[in-house]
This record gives structure tokens, sequence and C-alpha cells, in this order.
């Protein structure tokens, strides 16, 4: 009984625990965004003033908050929300960056130098001003916030796959694939594509969580998203004049986040490995 | 039986190593005396670095020994690891193999050396530094102190390592194939310098796939294979009179002892260079350099690392450009039929692929038949049940026999073989360069032989181009020894 499975354990039982939980996690956070807001048929910005700061586990399950609407079904289209939005984000940035660090990487010269110049002139920006700046076309909506922030995150793409790519492309196996006479689609798929995969994963989980916090965060200061959309950080800047009555409600949000971050940040380390 | 053993020998006693799956290394019996030291020859994953890690007290995780190893009266395994690891440096030294990695790149030489008086002996800094001083002018290294190991060649590195190890002053000095991606004359100066530690009485211990410096450090040679102890004597015993089967293949497979190839009648020119020449960091490779390979026809280019051999190829092949001449190849041939084997061949091969999907992705490519992969596959003597394996879990041999029958598939008029064999031990060598000398027979494929090995080039090839400007470092022997026997075309 002491074979390969205990060696397999033995060796690695932290990265595969984190891992199986952040997947956890992960799951258990789609199923109440997926699930949750068709579940709950009550409208997130329902108001019954009567019911105002109503506690947990009374008539509202999470109880409501100060006009009275439901809390869970705030949460779940707050999380539905930020999720959706970090995943777009993240995708719009993932796809050109890759394609751009391979373009780099396998074709050099001009092109390298022109994307080059422009990651540098992005990370040059601060990534939050560029977010602003972009934000003030169009106060409180959906769009430039997303279009900011997948400005920002590009980058990383593009850095990692180019690197990787270039040296990659330098190895022997690449160099008789090529005299074996194959062309650069069976090279990008069977030579490049298994070794950058578990990298861009791990990317992707990392630029999916700084994408919550940042929407968060700027909704937080009333730059991003505008009440009364149910957004995690809003809600939280909304409920807190209200905490010495019911300080379970600003909590609820903020814990939301930490667990969607704190999911991803667990699958990313788990695929590091 | 045990004579009264010297206080100062290392003796190994019914030595096993077992891991999960059971042994590994079985029942292995040796002894290393002062003037007489101690040569394991064997292929990759016969067991010899086991039993040196072993001594070492450096077995990986999961592995444990068992037996006795006796240094200087005390056995070493009954001793706890706190103790043995106290006795690196001090008492057991290692040269590593391939030093210019095992150095530290962001120190000076005299640093490197100096910090093993400093901290091992705890001796004060300015003592240390004289006495790395005069470490480093045992080895010739006395101006190259100040050196960082980057601006140093790989015999000054290796150097380096021997300093060190003299700087440690320790009893027992194991040499894991320290002889490993040298060229001829750096091989040579590596065993001069053990011969010299055996004359000031260390005890020397060196693990090898090389049968010439087994034969050249003399003393007692083990042979291992599958984890056993198969031969074991004298060093002019052993390789005068062999009695196990393996060790004959061994020696058998030394190139020097081959059967030099009859010259064949060459056909028409399938690569042509002329006048070519390449610089590289401002340093000129070769310049005005014809060369013309033929159909059948093997021509080997020798000369000693660095000197542009692999470029040449690649130049030949169309992988890099000339800096000036023209190459031509056969008129009507696509470019797919000149190929190319590399010098490490797991390398060589997509490594998240198996060999089976590989090749058959080769075969859908060119619209070829599965059957003819499998009829080279038989013909290359490699079982079915490789090909469902990646291209880490293949010795290299078997590997690089896959990497053949990969490029014959396309049937090639031209193989430029970049130092196909030198990283495999000396029976797989053989075996390699048979199959290819069998193809070159009957397909008449024309073949560039890249090689720092003179012996290998002097046997099989029909003429030789000797690139003769070496790196600064490489003395001019090392290109005389390389010569002979050659008639360079240039």
């Amino acid at each position: 009984m002491s074979t390969g499975l205990d060696v397999l354990t033995a060796s690695r039982p932290r990265a595969v625990t984190a891992r199986g939980a952040g997947a956890a996690l992960i799951a258990a956070l789609a199923a109440f965004t997926i699930l949750g807001p068709l579940v709950i048929e009550v409208d997130p910005a329902a108001q019954d003033l009567s019911a105002s700061l109503a506690p947990v586990g009374g008539d509202y399950l999470l109880g409501a908050d100060h006009y009275g609407r439901s809390l869970l079904a705030r949460l779940a289209h707050g999380a539905r929300l930020s999720f959706g939005m970090a995943f777009l984000t993240m995708l719009t940035a993932a796809v050109p960056g890759i394609l751009l660090g391979l373009v780099a990487a396998w074709r050099g010269g001009l092109a390298e130098r022109a994307f080059e110049l422009l990651a540098n002139i992005v990370l040059a920006l601060p990534g939050l001003m560029l977010v602003l700046l972009l934000l003030a076309f169009a106060p409180g909506h959906f769009g430039p916030l997303y279009l900011g922030l997948a400005l920002t995150l590009w980058v990383e793409f593009y850095r990692v796959t180019r690197a990787t790519t270039t040296s990659l492309l330098k190895e022997p196996h690449v160099e008789a694939a090529k005299l074996l006479g194959f062309g650069p689609a069976y090279i990008l798929r069977c030579h490049v594509l298994p070794v950058i995969a578990p990298l861009i994963a791990t990317l992707a989980a990392f630029a999916m969580a700084t994408a919550i916090i940042a929407i968060s965060t700027l909704s937080a200061i009333s730059v991003g998203l505008q009440p009364p959309t149910p957004e995690l950080g809003s809600m939280i800047v909304e409920l807190l004049p209200y905490y010495a009555e019911a300080p379970l409600h600003v909590l609820a949000p903020a814990v939301l986040i930490v667990l969607l971050v704190l999911g991803l940040q667990l699958v990313a380390r788990g695929e590091g490995r | 039986m045990n004579v009264a053993t010297d206080m100062r020998d290392l003796s190994i006693a019914g030595l096993s190593v077992s891991g999960g799956a059971g042994p590994i290394v079985r029942d292995v019996t040796l002894s290393v005396r002062p003037g007489q030291p101690l040569t394991l020859l064997g292929e990759s994953g016969s067991g010899k670095s086991l039993v040196a890690q072993a001594v070492m007290g450096s077995l990986p995780p999961g592995l444990t020994a068992s037996g006795h190893i006796r240094l200087a009266g005390t056995d070493l395994l009954a001793a706890p690891a706190a103790v043995r690891r106290k006795g690196w440096g001090r008492t057991i030294s290692l040269l590593p193999q391939e030093p210019w990695l095992a150095l530290d790149p962001t120190m000076r030489i005299a640093g490197q050396v100096a910090e093993v008086h400093r901290f091992v002996h705890g001796r004060s800094a300015q003592e240390s530094r004289l006495r790395a001083e005069e470490n480093l002018a045992e080895v010739g290294l006395d101006r190259a102190g100040t050196l960082y190991p980057f601006q140093m060649s790989g015999g000054m590195c290796q150097r380096a390592a021997i300093a060190i190890t003299h700087a440690s002053d320790s009893a027992l000095l194991i040499a894991d194939e320290p002889t490993k991606g040298l060229d001829a004359a750096l091989r040579d100066g590596v065993v001069e310098r053990l011969k010299q530690e055996i004359a000031a009485g260390r005890l020397v211990f060196t693990i090898t796939h090389d049968v010439a410096v087994a034969g050249a450090l003399g003393g007692m040679i083990g042979v291992m294979l599958d984890g056993r102890l198969v031969d074991y004597g004298p060093a002019e015993e052993v390789l005068s009179a062999p009695t196990h089967p393996y060790t004959k293949a061994l020696l058998a497979a030394d190139p020097a002892t081959w059967q030099r190839r009859v010259p064949t009648q060459a056909g028409a020119p399938v690569v042509t260079g002329r006048a070519l020449a390449k610089a590289y960091g401002g340093r000129s490779l070769f310049e005005g350099l014809d060369i013309e390979v033929s159909a059948g026809e093997i021509v080997a280019v020798v000369g000693p690392s660095g000197c542009g051999k692999t470029t040449l190829g690649n130049i030949l092949l169309g992988l890099a450009p000339a800096g000036s001449g023209t190459v031509e190849r056969q008129g009507g041939v696509p470019p797919v039929r000149f190929q190319k084997l590399y010098q490490d061949p797991p390398a060589a091969f997509a490594p998240h692929q198996t060999i089976r999907r590989a090749l058959a992705d080769l075969v859908g490519l060119h619209g070829l038949s599965w059957g003819k992969a499998e009829a080279l596959i038989a013909r290359l003597r490699l079982g079915e049940h490789l090909l469902d394996r990646r291209p880490g879990e293949i010795s290299g041999g078997e590997l690089q026999r896959f990497a053949l029958a990969r490029g014959l598939l396309l049937d090639p008029v031209f193989l430029f073989a970049d130092e196909a064999t030198s990283r495999l031990d000396p029976v797989s060598q053989k075996e390699v360069v048979e199959l290819l000398l069998e193809i070159v027979r009957d397909t008449g494929l024309a073949v560039l032989l890249v090689t720092h090995d003179g012996a290998l080039a002097d046997k099989i090839a029909d003429r030789a181009v000797l690139l003769d400007r070496p790196a600064a470092w490489v003395s001019r022997r090392a290109c005389d020894a390389l010569t002979t026997g050659l008639a360079p075309c240039f």
C-alpha cells in the first residue's frame, strides 16, 4: 500500500489541497452567482421601507438594507456582476495579450519592438489612472471601467507569453519540427501551447482576482458603478453609516469579495506548481 | 579476506540502495586506497551515481542505503545525516560534473576558493586569501583569481573546481563524470589533474562512462550494470581481459577499437558550400571554406568545442545564414529531405507528446502510411511498447534511434548529425552509428558528421574537414591529436 500514491501525496499535499479548496470555493460561488438570481425571485432594487435594516434570519434570510431591499438578492446579483465582469475583463485582456505575445515572439523585429513600446507605455501609466481617465468620459458606466481594466491587465499576458515563447522557439524540438515540414499552426498547438497553457491559467486567475478588487474599490469610492446597481463595493459604502445597528449587513458583501478572491488565488497557487 | 586495512582507506561492503519499488543497487563491494584509485564504469541508470551518493550521504529522498561504508575506520552509514553533512568539504569532497554550472556565477573565483578556507576550516580572512592564491597557483590559475566564471573557459572552470577541492583538503575526492561534455584536450587535462591527486595520496573515486578515462587513471575498475557490480579488478586486467559480456561490449564500443569503414563510391554532390565564412561576436570562425557532401558519403567536421562545427552544419542546412559564400543544394529535392540529428535527443522531441503521436502526426502531414513508420521502427530495433512513452521516459540511445526513424520517414538525401552520439554511453553510441552506416550503405544518404571525437570520425568518415581555429583557450596539441589519421580537405 505504500507505493505511488504515498509519494504523490507526500510530495505535493499542500498544492493539491489548496487547489482543491480553491476549486470547490469557486464552484460554490459560481453556483450562487448563476443560480442565485434565478432562484431568488425578489427584485434586488425593490424597496420596502418598513423592513429597513431587517435583521438576519427574519423575513429576509440575510436581512435587508436601509431601503428594505433584500440583501440575499442584492448579494447574488452583486456577485454575478463582479464575477462576470472580472471574467469578461480577463478574457479581453488575455486574448489580445496572448496573441500579441505570440506574434512578437514569432516575428520579432519591428512588430516586437512596437508591442514592447506599447506595453511599456501602459506599464508607465498607473493602472488606476488609466481607468479613471476612461471613466471620466462616461461616469458610472460599465463599459469604460471594463475597458480600462482590460487595458492595464493585458500587459502581463503579453509579457509572459512573449518571454516563454521566445525561448521555446529557440529549442531544438521546434527547429526539428520545422525541418520535418510542420507549419506554424502545428508548432503552436503541439510545442508552444502545452507549455504556456498552465502559465496562462495561473495569470488568468490572478487577473480575475485583481479585476474583482479593482471594480469593488472603484465603486466604493463612488467612481465605478453607481447605486442602485447592486455592486459589492458600493453596497459596503451604502451600508457603512449603519454599521453600529447592522454590522453583519456591512460585513456580508466584504466577505463575499474575500471568498471570490481567495478562491481564485488558491486555484492559481495550485496551478503554479 | 579482509587484510588489515589502512586507516585511510574507503571500503564499501555489501552496499545496497533501495527505493519504494525495491533495491536499485545490490550488494556492491569496493575499496579505494591511497595510490590505488577506483573508477566505476557503466551506462546512465546503471546505479553508479547512486553508489557515489551513498558514500557522500546525499541520496535522493525516498532512497535508503544498507551495508557498510567505512572511511578511515568509521562506518559512514551508521552516522546520522547531520554528522555526515559536517564531513562534506572536510573529509569528502565532490568534483562536480560540468563545473561551469556548479560555480557561483556572481562571485570572483578567488573568493570561491577562499570561502572554503574561511567558512569550512574557520581560518582568518587574511590567511584564507593567501591559501586560496596558493590553491589557484597549484592548478595554474594564479592570474585568474579576479575573473568571474562566465569569463573563464570550460577548462579553467574545471581547474577552478579542482582548486576548490584542494582547499577543502579532504581525504576522499569523488569525481562525478568529470569529463562529461569536454573535448579530447580538456578531457586529457582533467585526467592529468586527477592523476596528480592520486600521486599526492588522496583517495580518488571516479564515475564515468568513458573507458579511456578509466584506463588512464589506472587503479581498480568496477563495471556496473542494472545496479550490480558485474566486473571488478585492477584496470589492466579488466580492460585487457574482461570477463563479463557487458564489459566486453563496453570495450568493443570504444570507437578507437572499431574497424575502419571502407569508403564507398560517392554519387552526385548533394550539398555544396563555396567560400563560406562566418564570424561570431567579432571572432572569425572560418573563412574561405569549401565543402562538398555527395550521396552515400560521410563527411566529418572535426574540431574542439567552440570552433564553429555546428554553425557550419546549420549553414549547409539553411538554418543559419552564412557570413559570405554560397550554399547549393541538389536541385529538385524538397527541403524536408534535408534532416538533422541533435546532440541531446530528449531536447529534439516535443516534451508533452508521446512518440506515437509525434510519428503519427508526421505520417499524416506528409500523407505517408503508418506501415512505413512501423517498418522503420522494426529496422532500428525499437520496441512497439516504447511508442506510448514521452521523450523523457526513454533512454537516450533509443530516443536517438527514434529521431533517426523520424528523419528517415521523409527519405532524406542529406543528414546533418550534430554530435549525435556524444551524449550516449559507448554501447548505445555504437548501436546508433552502426544503424546509420547501414542506412548510408542502403539508401545513399549523404551524412555530415559533426563531432569532437577524432577516433569516431577517423573510423567512419570518408573525408574530414578540420576546423582548426579553436577558441583561444584550447591548446594546439588538441588539434594535432584530432588530425591524426585524417585528411583535411582544406
